[in-house]
């Protein structure tokens, strides 16, 4: 007895410093993501993104290997570029090259030709089945295991698709789906078009809608499907960042507040957000309830629960009236697997033309 | 589907001044002053003083004063060509001529102003379709008869309701009543009445050989419709039973929209004369998320929206009858004004720009499908500004998300409407109504 108190007067202190540390980290991220939000700082995808990385990652993400990569990529996008002309005939046939270009250094194996002379085949991304939903490791979500490992998911392939485009001086628009990440791209002669990175077609938007999980008035309301513009892009890695930081052993759900409402200013209708920002009430109703030695069944008997509730009630009338529904995870794997399967039915013919090289 | 749509299709997209056509060309750069650098005195005095020994003295220099001649003379042919163009853009009329001295164009512009006595946000649509229809027949149709047969069918409808035992009061009631009233057979065996279902006509449904078969009061005549004239006379119908029901676009199409007592809502396809799910619409192919967002389709169109719809159709009757002419870029411009996003009122307002702007290019002599000839409408600018206005025109429809759909697209989406997965839906959804209904059944 005496032994484990002991211990636990060790403990204490040490969880403690422990958790001061990295919450400094994710400070310092939430500051850098903030201060793109506010212009205080130059808005910087890359960096965004690593920062909420590097958080996760106890400060000792290898950025110095990860922006060779970046660079190699960029490099690599550009000698395709030059080596093929493109089918695509319209005013902005320039940029819509650097789309097709990007599309297939994430998708294509290329023949690259080194100084020497050997002939190597380049390697392209590929989805990862193993533990898409980043369960077993956070990680799994990275842009950095990404570039180390060549497998990635709908998080990371198209924000490292958004980071190159912006290495290329062009735009890419993330766009939502329940669950799932994609990008957006408009073009002078089709408009509108998707670029699906998990499978490496551009489906059109009948294919999103029939996953069964989006409701109208989600698409009416911008929940999903929307073409997110710059800080709605930032928004996102806020919520990323929170989410990393409750895989921590301790945290600080006022901080996960903090992230979700600063998110919600800059894109009102994430719903990624709100759902974080419920959950982590619910969390600290239930803190606050054990700390009175109850549970949930006293709710109502604390002013400060009973607002919290209200809140929440609240905040989910709201998630569902913009159309949100949760969408379960094994459906979402055959729903993305429909689209390989189904191939013809919602692979968008206009721009499948930009896979013609030369 | 619809006629108006059809048509301007056809003109955007096969041909006539194609749209992407258009787009491509590098739009003509209004002339600076650098380069009319020419007009400079002293450069001529230069240029012609020929007799300064040094010009002759080396070979050299006799090329150099060749070559400023003949830059001369090319700067005097651009001199003369921009003066010609001058006093041609005087000359030129930069709108469409009006059809004003063609008598019966009067039925048109007496209808206008009714229909602007109307208020938009509370309008009687059994009124505004017959001053649009009447208006396109020369005033020769008479109000009170076409009243009386919405008043005798309002009855009907009534009668069968209070037949079957349905609430009077439930929208839900009312609607599944006009429902059948289009789908089904219907009988008042006590009064010996029989109503038989209402038929799509698939013989010229998008009026391009007679405008008229997109009216409600050729489906009243002939009980065949399509999917222009079916959720017309669906929603009068409505009126007249006080039933709440709301029109609904997608692409080529246009549909019913209604909700029950508990806020469910029901897609009504009177094509098929079936109840439709929002996936079965979505599944067309040809609805952007943009179009969602931009509430171009698929959205209850409120009452301000609806009238704006019925203006496009009112001014695309008038084009169909004379032609393109002020008067529906007058009306047009009405219906933006109620419903900015429009779809059909672009497409009508591009149809019409690219008309005016053909009509000014043909004065001016230049073939404006011509890329190369094209490049000649610098020396006017307000062509340019038409142009310019054209193309701005279909960008704004390629942003509010609209996709064109071929009519041979739009065929087969309808047949897979008829498919069985539909049809279970549909008979699912009738059973419900069925279920809720019942406990008023006698």
């Amino acid at each position: 007895m005496k032994q484990s108190l002991i211990l636990l007067l060790i403990l204490i202190p040490l969880c403690q410093s422990l958790s001061a540390q990295y919450d400094d980290r994710y400070e310092n991220s939430f500051n850098t993501l903030h201060e793109m939000l506010l212009d205080s700082s130059k808005y910087d995808f890359k960096k965004a993104v690593f920062s909420v990385e590097n958080a996760y990652s106890e400060s000792i993400l290898d950025t110095i290997s990860l922006n060779k990569k970046i660079a190699f990529l960029k490099e690599l996008s550009q000698r395709l570029i030059e080596s093929r002309t493109l089918k695509y005939k319209g005013k902005d046939k320039e940029v819509v090259a650097k789309y097709a270009a990007l599309f297939s250094v994430l998708n294509d194996s290329i023949p690259i030709q080194d100084s020497e002379g050997n002939i190597y085949s380049y390697v392209p991304y590929s989805y990862d089945f193993d533990d898409p939903f980043g369960h077993e490791e956070w990680n799994n979500m990275f842009v950095s295991k990404l570039l180390k490992t060549g497998k990635g998911n709908c998080h990371s392939l198209p924000y490292l698709y958004k980071i190159l485009a912006e290495e290329l001086n062009v735009e890419a628009h993330l766009a939502l789906a329940p669950n799932h990440i994609y990008i957006k791209h408009k073009n002078e002669k089709d408009g509108w078009y998707n670029t699906e990175l998990t499978s490496g077609i551009f489906p059109i938007d009948a294919w999103l809608m029939a996953s069964g999980y989006i409701h109208t008035d989600a698409i009416r309301n911008g929940v999903f499907m929307k073409a997110l513009g710059d800080k709605e892009s930032i928004a996102l890695c806020l919520v990323d960042l929170a989410q990393a930081y409750q895989r921590e052993e301790f945290y600080d759900v006022d901080f996960v507040i903090k992230c979700a409402n600063t998110a919600l200013e800059y894109y009102p209708n994430y719903v990624n957000a709100m759902i974080l920002k419920t959950e982590a009430k619910g969390k600290k109703m239930e803190n606050f309830l054990l700390r009175k030695n109850t549970d949930f069944k006293d709710v109502n008997n604390y002013p400060e629960t009973r607002e919290l509730l209200a809140e929440v009630q609240n905040e989910l009338t709201k998630i569902y009236e913009l159309g949100y529904r949760q969408m379960p995870e094994e459906m979402y794997l055959n729903w993305l697997v429909s689209l390989k399967e189904e191939r013809e039915k919602y692979s968008n013919q206009d721009i499948n033309t930009f896979n013609a090289t030369n | 589907m619809k006629v108006y749509l059809k048509t301007i299709l056809i003109l955007i997209f096969s041909g006539t001044l194609s749209n992407l056509g258009f787009c491509q060309v590098q739009l003509p750069q209004t002339p600076s002053p650098s380069s009319f650098q020419i007009l400079n005195p002293s450069q001529n005095v230069v240029g012609t003083n020929t007799g300064t020994p040094i010009n002759f003295t080396t070979p050299a220099n006799g090329l150099a004063v060749y070559e400023k001649d003949k830059k001369l003379v090319e700067q005097q042919e651009i001199q003369r060509n921009q003066i010609y163009s001058d006093l041609k853009a005087d000359l030129i009329n930069y709108s469409l001529p009006g059809y004003n001295h063609i008598e019966s164009t009067k039925y048109y512009r007496e209808a206008y102003n009714k229909l602007t006595e109307l208020d938009e946000t509370d309008f009687s649509i059994e009124k505004a379709t017959f001053i649009i229809e009447n208006a396109y027949f020369e005033d020769q149709q008479n109000y009170e008869e076409f009243n009386e047969v919405v008043n005798q069918t309002g009855d009907f409808l009534r009668e069968k309701m209070n037949d079957l035992g349905y609430d009077k009061e439930s929208n839900l009631a009312k609607n599944f009543m006009l429902f059948q009233f289009f789908s089904d057979t219907l009988e008042i065996k006590s009064k010996d009445l029989k109503h038989l279902p209402l038929k799509y006509d698939f013989d010229d449904y998008m009026g391009i050989k007679d405008w008229s078969k997109m009216f409600v009061s050729k489906l009243l005549e002939t009980g065949k419709g399509q999917c222009n004239s079916l959720p017309r006379l669906y929603l009068i119908l409505a009126e007249e039973i006080g039933a709440e029901a709301f029109l609904s676009l997608s692409p080529n199409h246009s549909y019913i929209k209604f909700r029950d007592e508990e806020d469910n809502w029901f897609n009504v396809e009177l094509t098929n004369g079936m109840f439709t799910t929002d996936s079965s619409i979505l599944q067309s192919g040809f609805i952007k998320s943009e179009a969602l967002q931009n509430e171009i389709y698929m959205q209850t169109m409120t009452s301000q929206q609806l009238f704006s719809l019925l203006l496009v159709d009112f001014a695309q009757g008038y084009a169909r009858k004379f032609g393109y002419d002020p008067f529906v870029k007058k009306v047009v411009d009405r219906a933006l004004k109620l419903y900015p996003n429009n779809i059909n009122a672009h497409m009508l307002s591009s149809n019409y720009l690219t008309m005016e702007f053909e009509y000014v290019a043909k004065q001016i002599g230049i073939d404006p499908r011509n890329k190369q000839e094209l490049q000649n409408i610098r020396h006017f600018p307000k062509a340019i500004s038409l142009l310019n206005q054209v193309n701005e025109q279909y960008d704004k429809i390629d942003n509010l998300g609209f996709e064109f759909m071929s009519p041979q697209a739009y065929q087969k989406w309808l047949e897979s409407l008829q498919e069985s997965k539909q049809k279970q839906d549909n008979q699912e959804m009738k059973e419900q109504f069925n279920i809720k209904l019942q406990p008023l059944n006698k």
